[in-house]
C-alpha cells in the first residue's frame, strides 16, 4: 500500500497528533510514533524528580532508557502507564493521550514493573486469565491466549500450582505473559532481567527480540548498560530528571572518541601499576577492570608501542593486549558523570 | 453513542466484579480480614455483653451491627495495602479501566464479606434465642446500606498511602472504636442526654443499630426513614472522598 508522509510544522495540530503522519492511499492515518512525550514533569514537593523531559518512540523500535537510580527511569515510566499523575506535560500512547483518554491509551499497552507483580496467591493459570479479565477479553480468548502464553514460556504444565511457589525468573515470565495476555502495541519493560540467573536472562532478551520482530513496540529500562547497546535501537539517558541525550547506540559511542583505549594484561602486574602505567605518554587515564587494566587515550598506537617499551625495560610478560573503541557505558558515565573509583580508592579497597 | 456508552458501563461492571471475585478468593481468608472481620467484632461484643445481665435476643441487633460495622469496614485497608506492597494495585492504575470501577470492585468485596459474615448472628439469633425478623425490608436497607457506607469507609482509609495492614488499620479503629461509644450500642440512643443523642445522629453506626433493632421489632429513636437517608448521605459521602483521595495518591504517587 502506498503512503504518503506529512511533516507537520503546527504546534497545535503536533500536540494532538505528533509530528509525523502517514496517510495511506486509502485515507487511513497512520502515526510514525508509538509514544510521544512532550514536556513531561513530575515533583514531589520540592523534589523534581522529572524535568520537563520530551522525546518520541518510533513504531516497532526497541527504545532503551537509561539513567542512574534516582535518575527518574521508574518516575518516567509510570506517569507513561498511568500510574502516576504527571505534575505537568503530556504523554501520547498510539496517539491516545494517556491523562484524557487513559482507558484507550492503556489497551495498547502491556507493562513489566521491575518488581513482579503477579498475585502469588493464585495459580499461574488463574494470574493470566484474571489479567484477561481485566481487559475485557471474551472467555474463549482470554482461555485460549493464556494457554498459548504458558505454552510458550514453558510454565503450561504448572498452571495449577500458585505462583508463590514459583522461583523468582519463573515469576517474572509469568509477569511477561500477563502483560502480553491483551495483545498490547506497545511493551513496557522495566528492569526486566535485574537480579535473574543467565539461563532467564538469556530466555528474556531472546523474548523479547522475537517480540520486537513481530511488531511490537519496546520500551526498555535497564541498569544493563551492555543489554541496552546490544538490544535497542535508540537509546535515552536520564540523569537529575533530564534528558541528557538520545540516539542509536553507535552514534553514541561515536561521540565519545576520546575514550578510546588499549587494554592489557600483565602476567605478574607490577607494583602501584596504576600510577605507573598513567606516567606514559599520551595516556589520559587508566582504570583497573578485573585483572585488566584500561589505559584511556586519543592515540591508540602509539600507547601500544609506549606499553611495549615499558613492558621491555620493566621486564613484565603481557598475556593480553586489546585496543577498544568507546563503549555505551563510557558514553553513560561521561553524560551521568558517574565517575570510576580513583587509584586512591582502588588502593584502600585492596589494601 | 447511546450504544457505546451502555458497553462501556457494563464493561466497567464486569471488570469491577472481576475485581471482587479475585479478592473474595485471595484475601477474605487471610488472618488481618479474620481478625479484624470476625474476631474483633464477636470478641467486642462478648466483653460488653457477658455479666450484664440482658437477655440475649435483644443483643443481637447490636452483634449484627458491630459485625456489619467492622467486617464491611475491614476488607478494604486489608487488601489494598498488601496489594501496594506487592505492586499489584498498580496493576489495576495500568488496566483500561476507570479508578471508579477499580473502586467499586473493591467496595463491592467488603459489601458481600460484611454482609456475608453478618448473616450468621441473624441465624443465630433466630434458631438459638427465639429473635424475630419483623421487618424484613428495614433489615435488608441495613444490611444494603451499612455494607456499603462502612465497605465505602474503609476504602477512603485505605487511601492513606501505606504498604503493610496496620498502617491503615490503625488510624481507621482511631474512628470505629470511639464511634461505639456514641451510636446507642450499649445505651439505646433514647436513654442518651440531648447532647449525646446529636452526637450520635452523627455516627452512621448509630443508624445501622437503630434498623437492626426496628427489623427485630424494637424502637428506632430518629426512625426508619432518617436511618436509611443518613446512611444514604454517608454511603455517597465516603465513596466520593474515598476516590477523590485515591486519585490525591496518584498525584503524589
Amino acid at each position: 500500500m502506498k503512503r504518503i508522509k506529512l511533516i507537520i510544522h503546527e504546534p497545535a495540530i503536533n500536540k494532538i497528533v505528533g509530528n509525523e503522519l502517514n496517510l495511506s492511499l486509502d485515507g487511513k492515518m497512520q502515526m510514525e510514533n508509538a509514544i510521544e512525550v512532550s514536556g513531561l514533569t513530575k515533583k514531589y514537593g520540592d523534589l523534581l524528580a522529572v524535568d520537563h523531559i520530551s522525546f518520541q518512540v518510533k513504531k516497532g523500535e526497541i527504545f532503551g532508557f537509561l539513567g542512574p537510580n534516582g535518575a527518574g527511569k521508574t518516575t518516567t515510566i509510570r506517569m507513561l502507564t498511568g500510574s502516576s499523575i504527571p505534575t505537568e506535560g503530556t504523554a501520547t500512547i498510539m496517539g491516545y493521550d494517556i491523562q484524557r483518554k487513559s482507558v484507550a491509551a492503556k489497551e495498547q499497552m502491556g507493562i513489566v514493573p521491575d518488581v513482579s507483580n503477579v498475585y502469588k496467591d493464585l495459580t499461574a493459570w488463574d494470574n493470566l486469565v484474571f489479567t484477561g479479565k481485566l481487559y475485557d477479553m471474551p472467555k474463549s480468548f482470554r482461555e485460549s491466549r493464556a494457554e498459548e502464553l504458558l505454552k510458550m514460556f514453558g510454565l503450561y504444565e504448572r498452571r495449577k500450582e500458585k505462583v508463590k511457589g514459583f522461583s523468582r525468573g519463573m515469576k517474572r515470565r509469568i509477569c511477561i505473559a500477563m502483560a502480553l495476555m491483551n495483545r498490547s502495541s506497545i511493551l513496557f519493560l522495566d528492569e526486566p532481567t535485574s537480579g535473574l540467573d543467565v539461563q532467564s536472562v538469556l530466555i528474556i532478551r531472546d523474548l523479547i527480540r522475537k517480540l520486537n520482530q513481530q511488531g511490537l513496540t519496546i520500551f526498555l529500562t535497564t541498569h544493563n548498560i551492555e543489554e541496552a547497546s546490544q538490544m535497542c535501537d535508540r537509546v535515552a539517558i536520564i540523569n537529575h530528571g533530564k534528558i541528557a541525550t538520545i540516539d542509536t547506540p553507535e552514534k553514541l559511542k561515536r561521540t565519545v572518541e576520546s575514550l578510546q583505549s588499549v587494554e592489557i594484561a600483565f602476567e605478574a602486574p607490577p607494583q602501584n601499576a596504576l600510577r605507573e602505567l598513567r606516567k606514559l605518554p599520551k595516556v589520559t587515564e587508566v582504570t583497573k577492570v578485573g585483572d585488566k587494566f584500561r589505559l584511556f587515550t586519543y592515540d591508540p598506537s602509539s600507547v601500544l608501542t609506549s606499553t611495549w617499551d615499558y613492558a621491555q625495560s620493566n621486564n613484565l610478560k603481557l598475556i593480553t593486549v586489546n585496543t577498544l573503541g568507546p563503549s555505551l557505558e563510557d558514553v553513560f558515565v561521561r553524560l551521568t558523570g558517574i565517575k570510576p573509583a580513583t587509584e586512591e580508592e582502588e588502593q584502600g579497597r585492596t589494601g | 453513542m447511546k450504544v457505546e456508552h451502555s458497553s462501556h458501563i457494563s464493561r466497567e461492571i464486569r471488570v469491577a466484579w472481576a475485581i471482587t471475585v479475585k479478592d473474595m478468593r485471595t484475601y477474605y481468608t487471610q488472618p488481618p480480614s479474620i481478625m479484624f472481620g470476625i474476631i474483633f467484632p464477636f470478641a467486642l461484643f462478648l466483653s460488653f455483653s457477658i455479666g450484664r445481665n440482658l437477655p440475649l435476643a435483644t443483643q443481637i441487633p447490636v452483634l449484627i451491627s458491630q459485625t456489619l460495622f467492622f467486617a464491611s469496614s475491614s476488607i478494604g485497608p486489608v487488601v489494598i495495602p498488601i496489594e501496594r506492597a506487592d505492586q499489584t494495585f498498580d496493576r489495576f492504575l495500568t488496566s483500561p479501566v476507570s479508578l471508579l470501577a477499580i473502586l467499586m470492585g473493591k467496595t463491592l468485596g467488603g459489601i458481600i464479606y460484611g454482609a456475608g459474615i453478618s448473616v450468621i448472628p441473624v441465624l443465630v439469633g433466630i434458631v438459638f434465642f427465639g429473635s424475630q425478623i419483623v421487618n424484613f425490608g428495614a433489615l435488608i436497607a441495613c444490611f444494603a446500606l451499612s455494607s456499603l457506607a462502612f465497605s465505602a469507609l474503609g476504602i477512603m482509609f485505605a487511601s492513606i498511602p501505606g504498604q503493610t495492614v496496620g498502617q491503615v488499620m490503625m488510624p481507621l479503629n482511631f474512628v470505629r472504636i470511639p464511634l461505639l461509644f456514641i451510636s446507642g450500642v450499649f445505651t439505646p440512643v433514647s436513654e442518651l442526654p440531648f447532647w449525646m443523642q446529636v452526637v450520635s445522629m452523627l455516627s452512621p453506626l448509630t443508624h445501622t443499630v437503630e434498623l437492626a433493632r426496628y427489623s427485630s421489632g424494637g424502637e428506632t429513636f430518629f426512625g426508619p426513614f432518617v436511618n436509611i437517608a443518613v446512611l444514604t448521605f454517608y454511603a455517597a459521602i465516603f465513596l466520593f472522598l474515598g476516590i477523590r483521595f485515591h486519585i490525591m495518591n496518584q498525584r503524589k504517587e
